[in-house]
């Protein structure tokens, strides 16, 4: 199985800043990105601090497994979600601190989405609400759950899925890096499939593109970086009225027939 | 209009509109919902609508009200619910309902919000914290722990039970799996069992699992008692006491 990813960040047609991040490790297979928000620059500040964050502690324990984690182990989690969690946990510190150290940065904040591929296992941890999507065999469903206020109406059915699509207070998190000192992670881990899809993706996309225009662009563009393009493009086509940034990973199947055999027998690419 | 689908065996066999009104449930004839069956109590179960938020109580039942597998005393319902009474599943349709006003919300000044900001004053606070406590289920059932467990009926693996306790279970040869097959020709990933808030839902590997002989086109709860075949295991299902 064959591991291909593309990315792409764009200010949007309304905002004069772009204060989203993204940073991928192609070795460890690691994709994170993160939505940042505060006055003057220091969303963008927060959302770099985030993203650097995430994948620097994640290289660090790629070379020291005995890394101290930063917050509690779960058990019902494999090392590596535990892993992915701690780095974020990690992030926010490194936003907080820094945001209390600076006048001009006071209440900068930020989302974050990471997705970090062992083998066939994924594992993902998130605050805020950027957003990680699973396409399988044509089916398409948000594998996080948002923190932000309509998202919290609609699990607890006072509001309707069409209610917060609209609503006037889809931008209230209710969780947020950098914000306070410590911060509660979700992290989750699954099993891939040769032929899956994963979208990491900033609230800009979402709010501008459907579901069912997302899934159709990611299933009739199998090159990441050309679905990652026109996802873009169809945001801003649509208004663009935020940052918009997007990460997607493919999991193609192995080259078959002869040849690919062989070359995977004689060490070649695999 | 919400409302409450009596099913038995899979065919609707009544249907209850919710209103104002506590809706009851038992073997008694003059309950809105009676059930005519020796594992039912006389007044086993009510529904009603309390701070905009639909909940269950269970009456002291012999057997007990579950909802969505778990045994409860009391707790909120929300759209796709299923509750068990005996044999007899009843379950809640919200569908094609408005929202459920909540005052609190509505009232609550909240402004029009152009940038991304964090919920942080006390009153909005205070607003999450009535709004997760209406979410929140009580499972109020003390000494009764249920245990999530797979029994191998069939088939090679390297133990005869496992007890699920992580997030996600892989069935398969690979060092990613926990419930181990063995054999040659046995898939390294076969099949994953993902732990979610309202249970355990099998999901294809390799393989594309069987619940109860029916063959699964995506990640399915499992259900006490349940039946599952992947490739040459067999495995059942169940949540212990």
């Amino acid at each position: 199985m064959q591991i291909i990813s593309g990315a792409r960040t764009d200010v949007g047609r309304v905002r004069k800043n772009n204060e989203d991040s993204y940073r991928t490790d192609a070795d460890l297979h690691l994709y994170v990105l993160s939505d940042g928000m505060g006055g003057e620059a220091s969303g963008e500040v927060a959302s770099a601090l985030a993203v650097e964050t995430v994948i620097e502690h994640c290289r660090l324990a790629a070379k020291n497994p005995g890394l101290e984690l930063v917050g509690e182990r779960k058990e019902e989690l494999s090392d590596a979600t535990n892993r992915l969690a701690s780095a974020l946990r990690s992030a926010n510190q490194t936003i907080f601190e820094t945001a209390s150290g600076n006048t001009d940065q006071k209440g900068m904040g930020a989302t974050i989405v990471a997705a970090w591929l062992n083998e066939r296992r994924l594992s993902i941890a998130h605050v805020g609400d950027s957003r990680i999507y699973m396409l399988r065999a044509g089916s398409f469903d948000q594998i996080t759950a948002d923190h932000s206020l309509v998202a919290d109406l609609v699990r607890s059915g006072i509001m309707t899925p069409q209610q917060a699509e609209v609503s006037e207070q889809q931008s209230i998190l209710t969780r947020a890096l950098g914000t306070k000192a410590k911060v509660e992670v979700d992290a989750d881990e699954q099993l891939l499939l040769e032929g899956d899809t994963i979208l990491l993706c900033s609230d800009g996309l979402t709010r501008m593109v459907t579901d069912p225009e997302i899934a159709s662009i990611l299933e009739t563009n199998p090159d990441p970086q050309k679905a990652a393009d026109r996802l873009v493009e169809l945001a801003n086509e649509n208004g663009g009225h935020d940052n918009v940034t997007v990460i997607v990973v493919h999991l193609a199947p192995e080259a078959r027939g002869l040849w690919a055999t062989l070359r995977r027998w004689f060490g070649g690419d695999s | 209009m919400a409302r409450l689908l009596l099913k038995f065996e899979s065919e609707v066999v009544k249907e209850v509109p919710l209103s104002s009104r506590p809706v009851t449930i038992g073997r008694a004839p003059d309950n809105d919902i009676p059930i005519d069956n020796l594992a039912v109590s006389n007044y086993h179960a009510r529904v009603y609508s309390e701070a905009g938020c639909l909940v269950i109580e269970d009456l002291d039942s012999l057997n007990g009200t579950f909802v969505n597998e778990m045994r409860v005393e009391r707790a909120t319902l929300k759209d796709g619910d299923s509750i068990a009474v005996g044999k007899h599943h009843i379950l809640v349709d919200q569908a094609h309902d408005t929202a459920l006003p909540l005052d609190a919300f509505h009232k609550a000044p909240v402004p029009k919000v152009q940038e991304t900001m964090v919920l942080d004053t006390k009153q909005q606070r205070d607003l999450m914290q009535s709004v997760a406590a209406m979410g929140e289920r009580s499972q109020i059932a003390p000494g009764r722990v249920r245990v999530p467990t797979l029994v191998v009926l069939a088939g090679r693996t390297d133990r005869k039970e496992y007890v699920l306790t992580d997030r996600l279970t892989v069935i398969g040869k690979s060092n990613l799996a926990s419930i181990k097959l063995r054999g040659w020709f046995a898939p390294a990933m076969a099949a994953q069992i993902h732990k979610h808030d309202d249970g355990y839902f099998l999901g294809r590997g390799d393989r594309i699992p069987r619940i109860n002989g029916e063959p699964i086109s995506h990640p399915t709860r499992l259900s006490d008692g349940d039946l599952i075949e992947v490739g040459r295991v067999r495995l059942n299902f169940l949540y212990r006491d």
